[in-house]
């Protein structure tokens, strides 16, 4: 089975009743989730609450996603109108605008957009990461390390020369891009720009 | 513009944050892994869908504290009001039909619809909460809501 279809595969499979692709599904995509939900800035227990809602939506919808591999996307979308509906119950008891709409309100929140899309392409790299084959996987893994290794301990612990680590990188980046989750990531956002004409690759760039 | 816009290290630099952000809390993975026990087993049941627009509802331009959601399927609908002292509701169709206030732990409350389709239910419990419907011999279901 192609790494393309992983995603698809398991909520096909959860929709079937399979409980392990269902909690590897959550394992995969509660990052996700949980970083769209903090882009919004909710108290823990209402973020607690959206979190579940929106997984109790995907079990409802399992069996009818249109596009089982646009998953990612999907649980963007839903998390974000679950987070759009408790912050406008924050704002019941003040005065509202009654022409007003949830489109308005909400981006009328800095950064917000740059962090959905930011949370979007994290989850797409870590897909992609998980494309790549192991040996790819290491070198990236040691070289975004926290705090970042040097080529030198990376040579090292690889047993590669030094001067053949820069092109390695470079080889794994473009592997990199060039999996299936990030070039979904890559056409989302550029079907995102020609529906609302502006640059949102621009926008997480300026966000930093 | 596609990923391949990004330099290299753009690319080194995202990676790095995404592989190096705080896990998300046990329980709220666990919240997740439980929400499986609710997949539907029973295709009889319709499933109502929230009205996104029911975010902008007249109670709200009335400023008091109570918000109106809206469920829709094919045959059925139902509009709830929620405040602090419950939840007041109808079917639409109009017509008796029996309401079920379930939450992520079972059922909280169960009413009946009078012959406008009018029902009340206490206020509900924290947490996603959902409508269970019996109109005839029809079931139907709203999706999971948080009010």
């Amino acid at each position: 089975m192609g790494s393309t279809s992983r995603v698809g595969w398991l909520v096909r499979a959860s929709a079937d009743g399979d409980e392990a692709a269902w909690t590897e599904l959550v394992r995969q995509y509660a990052p996700l989730v949980m970083a769209v939900i903090r882009t919004y800035k909710l108290a823990p227990a209402d973020a607690q609450d959206v979190s579940q809602t929106v997984w109790l939506r995907l079990v409802e919808h399992l069996a009818n996603l249109r596009e089982p591999e646009a998953l990612p996307g999907w649980l963007t979308v839903t998390t974000r109108r679950a987070c759009a509906r408790h912050l406008q119950r924050g704002r019941w008891e003040q005065p509202v605008d009654p022409h007003g709409d949830e489109r308005i309100e909400v981006s009328t929140m800095p950064g917000l957009d740059a962090g959905i899309l930011r949370a979007e392409l994290r989850q797409a790299l870590q897909d992609g990461l998980a494309e790549l084959d192991e040996k790819d996987q290491r070198l990236l893994r040691l070289r975004t390390a926290d705090p970042p290794m040097s080529y030198a301990e990376i040579s090292e612990l690889l047993g590669m020369k030094i001067g053949s680590i820069g092109p390695s990188l470079r080889r794994c980046l473009d592997r990199l891009r060039d999996t299936s989750a990030m070039r979904a990531y890559a056409a989302a956002i550029l079907f995102a720009e020609e529906r609302e004409g502006g640059d949102r690759h621009e926008l997480v760039r300026m966000d930093r | 513009m596609s990923s391949s816009g990004w330099t290299d290290d753009e690319l080194l630099n995202e990676l790095r944050a995404a592989l190096n952000e705080p896990p998300v809390d046990e329980s709220i993975i666990r919240a997740a892994e439980e929400a499986f026990a609710w997949r539907a087993v029973d295709a009889e049941l319709e499933l109502l869908l929230l009205d996104a627009s029911s975010d902008m509802n007249p109670a709200l331009v009335r400023g008091d504290s109570s918000r109106m959601l809206t469920f829709h399927g094919e045959r059925f609908s139902v509009t709830v009001e929620i405040d602090e002292s419950g939840i007041i509701g109808q079917l639409i169709p109009p017509g008796p039909g029996q309401i079920t206030l379930m939450t992520t732990d079972g059922p909280q409350a169960l009413a009946h619809a009078d012959e406008v389709g009018y029902f009340s239910l206490p206020a509900p419990a924290r947490g996603p909460v959902r409508l269970e419907c019996v109109v005839g011999d029809a079931r139907f279901v709203t999706e999971w809501a948080t009010p």
